[in-house]
């Protein structure tokens, strides 16, 4: 196998791609051509691909480049959107997980105090009156309901709230 | 063309600039029209399938058009765009093959073609088929596009020093074939 090829074949490649064979060659390279079997592989291959080339490219009809542009504007756009929106949903996430912590925190601590109130409760019976108003006042400011928790909430409640209309507005 | 050109403008807004289009629409417009075609036949003829050729035409323009790439002259554009259409066709191989009617190349539905394509095609087609995809790739680049095999190299993804090693072994066996089509009895 002769991988380098013969000194011709470059000149050979240049007058076939250029569309001067056989007319524009010398002889010398037409005998050449006739004696040498990679290039006379050259000629019949080079010949028939750009007889080939030349059938499809006049045969082919091609759509209008407007729609292509359009298509890679919205693409590019969407991707643009969604490099944007990446970052806010990490946000939320994050948000999210420290209301999750906020609310574990203030759930712990509502129970350990719960204790005390239930065990409140057990009493209320043996009590000679009901006091309502004691009793709600005492929920609320004794056993830990107070604007301490209630605001965490709100504001769990505001997020949670923006990141439903997020993911609403994304689906959109 | 004016609505065109404004528009997309409007529609990407404050987008990264390293996003921003390679070129502007008129531009495009006339890359597309002196290189789709080429690209078609590139497509059509490796792939086999003139109906995925089309598909995959679309998709590497709007992938060119969708790349980072800055133009650096239409040659090295259009290079470029092959390698879209190279990696994209790979793509398609890997995947796996669904039977449905979608997948039947168009060639086996067609009743009227153009006759000077059909004698170019009964020529070459049959003798291309009988190649392996990655050797019709190589030999079309080379000798349809009459691209350098540096060329070749940057398009296909393959090493520089092995594409004269691989066009060689393919133009010998393509060479075979097209010279066995000749002398094949029954053949005009």
């Amino acid at each position: 196998m002769k991988l380098n090829g013969c000194a011709y074949e470059k000149e050979v490649t240049r007058v076939l791609l250029q569309g001067g064979w056989p007319a524009a060659c010398t002889d010398e390279l037409r005998a050449h051509v006739a004696a040498c079997r990679g290039c006379a592989d050259l000629v019949l291959v080079t010949a028939s691909f750009q007889r080939e080339r030349e059938a499809a490219v006049s045969a082919v009809r091609i759509g209008t480049p407007g729609a292509l542009w359009w298509r890679a504007q919205l693409r590019r756009r969407n991707a643009a959107v969604e490099r944007i929106a990446r970052p806010i949903l990490g946000a939320h996430l994050f948000a999210l997980f420290i209301c999750a912590a906020v609310v574990i925190a203030a759930l712990t601590d509502q129970a350990r105090q719960g204790v005390a109130w239930l065990t409140g409760l057990e009493e209320l019976p043996h009590a000679l009156t009901l006091n309502l108003g004691g009793l709600w006042s005492s929920m609320l400011l004794d056993s830990g309901w107070s604007l301490v928790v209630l605001l965490p909430a709100i504001a769990l409640l505001v997020l949670l709230g923006g990141v439903a209309a997020f993911l609403a507005w994304e689906r959109q | 063309m004016q609505r065109e050109s404004t528009l997309p403008q409007l529609l990407v807004g404050d987008a990264p600039r390293a996003a921003a289009a390679p070129m502007d629409s008129d531009a495009f417009a006339g890359f597309y029209e002196r290189s789709a075609r080429p690209l078609w036949a590139y497509l059509a003829r490796v792939s086999g399938d003139p109906a995925l050729a089309d598909d995959l035409m679309q998709e590497s323009f709007v992938h060119f058009l969708c790349s980072s790439w800055q133009s650096e002259g239409e040659v090295a554009s259009r290079r470029y765009l092959f390698r879209i259409a190279t990696n994209l066709l790979r793509d398609h191989w890997r995947r796996p093959r669904q039977a449905s009617i979608e997948e039947i190349p168009e060639e086996f539905f067609a009743d009227a073609v153009n006759s000077a394509q059909a004698d170019s095609h009964a020529v070459l087609g049959p003798a291309l088929a009988l190649m392996r995809p990655r050797d019709r790739q190589l030999l079309w680049l080379a000798h349809a596009e009459g691209y350098t095999h540096k060329e070749i190299a940057e398009i296909t993804g393959l090493a520089s020093a092995s594409i004269r090693l691989l066009l060689f072994r393919a133009r010998r066996k393509i060479a075979g074939l097209l010279r066995e089509q000749a002398t094949r009895p029954g053949r005009p």
